[in-house]
C-alpha cells in the first residue's frame, strides 16, 4: 500500500528522513518538471530549478501545514524558486523575454509529434509571465482555482479574471473556435 | 452553500477547457535518477552542517590559542602580585590541576558527542 504524502513528510519533517522524501521527489518530481518546463521553455535549466524546488522544499517542509494538496505546495515553491532564480540570474531572464518563449523544438523530447509542442509554445508566447505560470496550474496541473491562489498568494478572483483573460489572448491571437466544434 | 456552487462552476468545463487542457497535458518524465541525485545532495548539505560547528570550533580555537595563551600567562603574573593571605584555602580543597584540564576536555568532548548524537 502506498503511504500517504503526509506520512512521508511527518516522516521526513520529524526524523530527517531522506529516503522518506526521496519517495516524495519519485512520486512528483514529473509534474514538477513538467510545469517548470513549461514554464522556461528551456529543459536543463527547468530541471537544474527542480532541483533547487526540492532542496527549498526540503529546507521549508515544516511549514507544509497538510491543508491543501502536497502537490500544489511543491508548485508554489517550484513556482517561488523560478521567480528568484530570474530576479537573480539574467539567463532566465534572455531566456523568457528575448526568446519570447520560443520553442527550442531540437533540443526537446516530446513523445508527441512536434507540431503540437510547436502548437503549446506559440500558445504560451503570448502569454504574461503570470499567465503563463497560472494557465499551466490550472490546464497542466489540474490545480483548482483555490489551489493556484495559495500557490501564487493571489486572491481566487484574481485567478479566475487572469485565466479569463489568458484564454483571451489565446482565442484573439489563435483560430481555436475551429477546433472547438471539430 | 456559495463555494459548492463555485466548485461544480470550475468543473462545468467547455469545449474550449477541454482543449486547451489536451494542448498543455504532456507525457510523464521518467525520473532516470533525478530523485537520486536531489537526495544525495540533501544528504551532503545535512552532512556539512553537521561538521560545521566541531570544525570552526577547531579552527576558532587553532586561531585563538596564541592569544589565549597569552592572557592566561598575563593572567598568572596577575597572580603573583596579589598577597598570598587572600586566598587562604586548604589546598586539599582544591582539585589538582591536570584533573581540572581533564574534566574540561571531557565535557567539551561530551558536549560535541551529545550534539551529534542529537543531529
Amino acid at each position: 500500500m502506498k503511504a500517504e504524502d503526509q506520512y512521508l513528510v511527518a516522516l521526513a519533517v520529524g526524523s530527517q528522513d531522506t529516503t522518506a522524501f526521496g519517495e516524495l521527489i519519485r512520486r512528483h518530481q514529473s509534474q514538477i518538471r513538467n510545469f517548470l518546463r513549461k514554464l522556461t521553455g528551456d529543459f536543463s535549466a527547468a530541471d537544474d530549478l527542480a532541483q533547487d524546488c526540492f532542496l527549498h522544499a526540503w529546507d521549508k517542509l515544516q511549514t507544509f501545514s497538510g491543508r491543501g494538496s502536497f502537490i500544489g505546495w511543491l508548485l508554489k515553491v517550484a513556482y517561488t524558486t523560478f521567480l528568484q532564480a530570474k530576479r537573480k540570474s539574467k539567463r532566465y531572464a534572455e531566456v523568457l523575454d528575448e526568446a519570447g518563449h520560443v520553442a527550442q523544438i531540437e533540443s526537446r523530447s516530446y513523445t508527441q509529434d512536434s507540431v503540437e509542442a510547436s502548437d503549446l509554445d506559440k500558445l504560451l508566447a503570448v502569454l504574461t509571465q503570470e499567465e503563463r505560470a497560472i494557465m499551466i496550474m490550472s490546464y497542466a496541473c489540474g490545480l483548482s482555482h483555490r489551489e493556484i491562489g495559495e500557490a501564487t498568494g493571489l486572491p481566487v478572483g484574481t485567478v479566475k479574471s487572469v485565466i479569463f483573460r489568458g484564454k483571451e489572448k489565446i482565442r484573439t491571437s489563435f483560430d481555436i473556435k475551429d477546433h472547438q466544434h471539430g | 452553500m456559495t463555494s459548492k456552487i463555485i466548485n461544480m462552476a470550475e468543473r462545468l468545463k467547455d469545449a474550449e477547457d477541454r482543449l486547451l487542457e489536451s494542448m498543455f497535458r504532456s507525457e510523464p518524465i521518467a525520473d532516470a535518477g533525478f530523485s537520486r541525485r536531489v537526495v544525495a545532495r540533501i544528504r551532503r548539505r545535512i552532512w556539512l552542517r553537521r561538521l560545521a560547528l566541531p570544525v570552526a570550533m577547531i579552527v576558532g580555537g587553532a586561531v585563538a590559542i596564541k592569544p589565549a595563551s597569552e592572557l592566561a600567562l598575563a593572567a598568572t603574573k596577575l597572580l603573583t602580585v596579589i598577597p598570598l593571605g587572600m586566598f587562604d584555602v586548604p589546598a586539599a580543597w582544591m582539585p589538582q590541576m591536570q584533573t581540572v584540564i581533564l574534566g574540561a576536555m571531557l565535557l567539551v568532548v561530551g558536549m560535541l558527542g551529545m550534539r551529534m548524537i542529537e543531529d
